[in-house]
């Protein structure tokens, strides 16, 4: 007897079944080859075949990429506001890897400071996530380089390993735990499903081979500023296109906008990237008009900026802006290679 | 002194909701400058008169102005908390937003969210002689805090005011121009890069200005405001007549989204001009990571 359950492959649709009653489930889910977190459709869960990690990170589901804030409308009285309905249930993420979930644990952070942001919070507070372990991570991956382990989570409620057939449960949470102690298909583990476990875990854990050195990163960042020419570098084949921001799980930059058809709108809020000249243009001047300013400027702020501020780095090693980058830009390299003082 | 603290502020009075605009009414629109780029002051109200009567903010405070269906633009409060029966707030006509404001007649709705941003430290200017240096629209902020000096004048020791505009017909405000100059506890100076037929006043660039007015470091606090170019302009100056780092305050204006330290895009540094400032001594700039001002 151990504290841990297990549950074979075969039963984990019933038991998606049976949190879709509370719930609103996600899980991974491929068209076109991008992968999203994509409503539960009440079977297949062929995903555990092919899943490695979500092209989009989780935080769409907080987050998403273009969201009403407000409708408004005006009649003879004046201007009235009215706010989005708020969803029904709440949130239950399948599938979760543990640098997506960490990253929403930095997100919760910046909304959460100075002013609480009634959108993402909404969302989140309440949703439940179930960490998968990661046991086939990409060559572009570099968690471990941020104190992240592929396969183990404290940012989740439940974490699932594969052992075989099965997989073996751990409650993080009181949540994650009540969401088992009831469920059908859901078993006592025992000593074997744990060294199973252990095993698989060890050897996701040294499948990640890149890396870079986090230690003392702030301190090195700080005299490489004002290196213009390092930096003129290091942004010099990049195309500004974003998708390193867009698709990274802990970039929250958002622009709002206006819509207006006849006397009826909306107000709306859409995710924008410090890649844009136009993020910080002003009309008369332009802080940031320079790619190797912007380009600088990403960096800083998740390695340098963020833990000023939130004493962590904004960073997962999730590797998506590495996979996803359109001329091969590699953040580790950057870092890896700062220059000592001018 | 108190614009060193980041403090945050949460005296936003509405529901939960943060993003969610107030409806305010314009009551009066003051054409400042003419031309291609003209400058409008907007007085206004809260529809909701349970706000009008709550509602409180500080000198150097801003906020995020709506006009619905073209967008939000952040402006500061150019009235001043001690004259409490309307607020105002002046755009020059640029872009998207102040466009749709120009627009606007007596009556209009707009939306306002805020006050957002931390204000001028009063406690830290009482005792000490004001020297006042603004260009432009750059007054705008400044005259909340000048009227709020005003009257509580028995708080303040001497006060200058350089204040200088392109050409004659540029200078913002000349009623409060007016106002100052008639004052004799005040030493009013205004200047413009250019005279015309008319103009008998000073003419020269502010920074050249305050070096020939040369006020005193004296137990003075500078505080400055306009174009960018000037504002990098009046530091040394500054320094030259005496006056040190924390003798010197500035209010800062970036490209701005949500009012409160999220969108991302007003930072310099780790500080978020919206969520920091906007209001920050040039010591604390001299200290930015970040020379993006």
């Amino acid at each position: 007897m151990t504290d841990n359950k297990k549950i074979s492959k075969s039963d984990l649709e019933g038991l998606l079944n049976e949190w879709s009653q509370e719930f609103t489930v996600f899980v991974p889910s491929q068209e076109n080859e991008v992968v999203k977190l994509a409503k539960w459709g009440g079977k297949d869960t062929s995903f555990l075949d092919w899943y490695r990690n979500a092209t989009t990170p989780a935080k769409a589901n907080f987050f998403p990429p273009r969201e009403e804030m407000f409708g408004f409308q005006k009649d003879k009285e004046g201007y009235h506001l009215e706010l989005p309905p708020s969803d029904e249930h709440k949130q239950l993420i399948f599938g979760i890897r543990p640098c997506d979930a960490r990253a929403l644990a930095i997100l919760d952070m910046t909304f959460k400071d100075a002013y609480e942001d009634p959108y993402y919070l909404s969302k989140r507070n309440g949703a439940v996530l179930i960490g998968l372990g990661c046991t086939n991570p990409y060559d572009s991956c570099f968690c471990t380089s941020l104190d992240i382990s592929p396969v183990e989570s404290t940012d989740v409620d439940l974490m699932f390993t594969d052992i075989g057939d099965q997989f073996l449960i751990e409650a993080i949470t009181e949540a994650g735990k009540e969401l088992i102690t009831k469920a059908s298909g859901v078993e006592e583990a025992t000593e074997a499903d744990e060294a199973k476990a252990k095993e698989t875990k060890e050897a996701s854990y040294n499948k990640l081979v890149k890396k870079i050195e986090t230690e003392d990163i702030k301190e090195k960042l700080l005299p490489a500023f004002d290196n213009q020419d390092y930096w003129e570098g290091v942004a010099a084949k990049c195309v500004s296109c974003g998708i390193c921001t867009f698709l990274c799980p802990t970039c929250f930059c958002f622009d709002i906008s206006d819509e207006l058809v006849k006397n009826q709108g909306e107000r709306f809020r859409c995710w924008d990237s410090c890649a844009f000249p136009i993020y910080t243009k002003m009309p008369m001047e332009n802080p940031r008009e320079d790619k190797w300013r912007r380009v600088r400027q990403k960096v800083y702020h998740k390695y340098e900026f963020y833990p000023m501020n939130y004493s962590v780095i904004a960073c997962t090693g999730c590797g998506r802006c590495i996979r996803q980058c359109p001329v091969n830009w590699d953040i580790t390299r950057v870092l890896n290679s700062l220059p000592a003082k001018i | 002194m108190s614009v060193t603290d980041i403090s945050y502020r949460r005296r936003f009075l509405a529901s939960g909701n943060v993003y969610l605009p107030h409806i305010a009414v314009i009551e009066k629109v003051i054409d400042e400058t003419p031309g291609e780029r003209a400058i409008r002051t907007f007085h206004f109200n809260f529809k909701d008169e349970k706000l009008r009567e709550e509602f409180t903010f500080e000198s150097g405070q801003f906020a995020l102005y709506s006009v619905f269906g073209a967008g939000e633009a952040p402006f500061c409060i150019s009235s001043s908390p001690t004259r409490g029966d309307h607020l105002e707030f002046a755009v020059l006509q640029i872009g998207k937003v102040t466009n749709a404001l120009h627009r606007l007649g007596v009556g209009a709705e707009i939306g306002f969210r805020g006050p957002y941003g931390n204000e001028f430290p009063l406690d830290f200017l009482q005792g000490k002689n004001l020297v006042f240096v603004a260009g432009g629209i750059g007054l705008a902020p400044l005259r909340s805090l000048v009227w709020n000096v005003m009257d509580n004048r028995d708080k303040y020791e001497n006060i200058d005011i350089i204040y200088g505009a392109r050409s004659p017909s540029d200078l913002c405000f000349k009623y409060d121009l007016d106002a100052w100059d008639k004052d004799k506890t005040v030493n009013m100076v205004t200047t413009v890069d250019r005279g015309d037929e008319s103009w008998t006043g000073r003419v020269g660039f502010v920074p050249k200005v305050l070096e020939e007015v040369a006020p005193s470091a004296n137990n003075a606090v500078a505080i400055v405001c306009g174009p960018p170019i000037m504002i990098r302009f009046t530091f040394p100056v500054l320094e030259k007549l005496g006056f040190t780092p924390e003798q010197m305050i500035t209010t800062l204006e970036k490209r701005m989204k949500c009012g409160i330290g999220k969108c991302g895009r007003c930072n310099i540094g780790n500080l978020y001009v919206c969520r920091d400032g906007p209001v920050f001594t040039y010591a604390q700039i001299k200290n930015f990571i970040s020379s993006e001002y």
